[in-house]
């Protein structure tokens, strides 16, 4: 009886896991493809949004306790994100930010990181 | 406004001298010109953010060289970080942002004729102008607390040498002393910091004058992050801090600095050292320049940050009413980006977008033990409204508790690196 309840919650575990992994394969390609600037403009709406990262992740990629962003591909950051946004842990500052950015904010930040990093980015 | 008058009035009589000594600076060409006044956490930050656009010519006016953070400043007090490592050089803002940065105080404003005067003499003329006076004290709220006895029971509540200070006193005071910390009424800058404090000033005790006692008189009968507080107090410091809400004391009405002690309505309390915290109200230009209200505080538009009682004039950081906003560092900050940005829409065309203001805290219980909350806020009916709020827990474990303390340390380094410039 025991053995089959477990079973059980470990099927239904990784049911939803499972869902969870669709789910954010899903979102992540949705966003992806979500139109905006894609320039590293300043002043850029991506650039707004991402002025908003620089208050905990120091822009030149030092921080040790605070990881870096600098360097992470478009598609890495937005998956980030959209974990942090599923869950309070391990940041509720992080996922305090990603519940308030909408998808099209999202990728208009990663974006514009990105851009920045790959234009050689200068704190 | 009144001050502006007097001083054209007495123009016409060291008119000349005047004009040779200060001469007016021109607008530059072309290039909108903004002025920020105040070169604490919101306005290095406005400035930089607009200068970073580089379309824009900013000039920072700030009478002090460097800008000690009163954020950390209890890590200090309990002699955890020294104060040059809170301290923060403005010359940064102006070798890598190419901010114009004055040296001198704002003595008026004149948002008629869109001008600055500064003590020093010129006066300088805007297309915008942002202003971030902080804070200043409603000393006489208190009786027998003024400038004068806060150099004898400080308040250190603007980190410096006021920190100095209550640092001075706590280290010559004799083991079983008692520590009085006076904490102000609603509201005033970091709401949990009076309390952040006494749990460090605690820590210091326990290490080195164990038999002292810390005894908080407060004006509230509640406070910021109360449950995990007194959670710690428990835990860490059992017997050593005693809190005293307003409805058990009647409230403080007054020291007597000779006597150190503090009068409430029904006993005095005898001090060894007394840390009073006075009541707050918007820094003194934020007066001066018609910017505040019946409340003492900035109104401003929540979008912009333009102050509603006097257009094409910003207002940022501890000084404005910030609706559901707290008077924090993180606060002010993400104020200041919001308002460069809409600064910027207006004199530029540059876009503008919805901006996300944010707060997030961390509040030290002991060296290893820290707590930290996140808030989400936005416009709503013309007032700043919280959407999201997270805090730690009551209960939490020893390694998460270990690990906010780490993440506070390097939030401080990178946070400093945004707002005074470069990259820790």
């Amino acid at each position: 009886m025991q053995l089959v309840r477990k079973a059980a919650t470990v099927s239904r575990a990784k049911g939803l896991a499972a869902e969870i992994r669709w789910l954010l394969g899903v979102s992540l390609s949705a966003i992806l493809l979500f139109p905006g600037n894609s320039a590293a403009e300043d002043g850029s709406q991506g650039a707004q949004i991402a002025a908003t990262c620089a208050s905990c992740h120091d822009p030149a990629g030092r921080g040790q306790a605070i990881p870096p962003i600098v360097g992470m591909d478009e598609q890495g950051i937005v998956k980030a994100m959209l974990a942090f946004r599923a869950s309070e842990s391990p940041s509720l500052v992080m996922h305090a930010v990603a519940l308030s950015l909408t998808d099209g904010e999202l990728a208009a930040m990663a974006r514009y990181l990105t851009g920045k990093a790959n234009a050689g980015w200068q704190p | 406004m009144t001050d502006w008058t007097r001083r054209q009035i007495g123009g016409l009589v060291g008119g000349a001298l005047l004009g040779v000594a200060a001469p007016h600076i021109a607008r530059g060409q072309g290039r909108p010109r903004v002025i920020v006044i105040g070169g604490g956490i919101g306005g290095a930050t406005v400035a930089r953010y607009l200068a970073d656009l580089k379309s824009i010519d900013v000039t920072l006016v700030e009478p002090n060289s460097t800008h000690v953070t009163c954020f950390f400043s209890n890590l200090y007090l309990a002699g955890l970080r020294s104060l040059a490592s809170l301290t923060f050089g403005l010359e940064t803002l102006a070798e890598r942002h190419g901010i114009t940065i004055i040296r001198d105080s704002a003595v008026a404003i004149d948002p008629a004729g869109k001008g600055v005067e500064l003590q020093g003499g010129p006066k300088l003329s805007y297309d915008r102008l942002v202003v971030a006076p902080g804070i200043a004290f409603k000393f006489g709220e208190i009786g027998g607390y003024d400038e004068a006895a806060a150099k004898i029971m400080p308040h250190a509540w603007i980190a410096g040498p006021q920190s100095e200070l209550l640092r001075r006193q706590l280290k010559s005071m004799d083991d079983g002393g008692v520590f009085v910390i006076a904490a102000p009424p609603n509201p005033f800058r970091c709401p949990p910091a009076p309390y952040e404090r006494a749990s460090l000033v605690a820590y210091y005790f326990k290490q080195f004058k164990p038999k002292s006692k810390i005894l908080i008189l407060d004006a509230k009968d509640t406070f910021s992050g109360q449950e995990l507080f007194q959670d710690a107090w428990s835990r860490h410091y059992p017997g050593m801090i005693e809190w005293l809400p307003s409805q058990f004391t009647g409230a403080i009405k007054a020291v007597d600095v000779a006597a150190r002690s503090v009068v409430t309505e029904g006993e005095t309390f005898r001090a060894a050292v007394a840390n009073i915290i006075p009541a707050q109200k918007a820094g003194l230009i934020g007066e001066k320049a018609g910017l505040t209200d019946a409340s003492g505080w900035c109104p401003v538009d929540p979008v912009t940050f333009e102050s509603t009682l006097q257009p094409g004039i910003h207002v940022v950081g501890d000084s404005i009413i910030g609706g559901d906003m707290p008077k924090s560092a993180f606060s002010a900050n993400s104020q200041a980006k919001a308002c460069a940005f809409a600064v910027a829409a207006s004199l530029t065309g540059s876009p503008h977008f919805p901006p996300h203001l944010f707060n997030s805290c961390y509040t030290f219980l002991a060296p290893d033990d820290a707590f930290t909350n996140a808030l989400t806020f936005a416009s709503e009916g013309g007032k700043i409204k919280t959407v999201k709020m997270f805090i730690s827990k009551v209960g939490e474990s020893a390694e998460a508790r270990r690990r906010t303390a780490h993440h506070a340390v390097g939030w401080y380094s990178a946070f400093t690196a945004d707002v005074f410039g470069g990259g820790s």
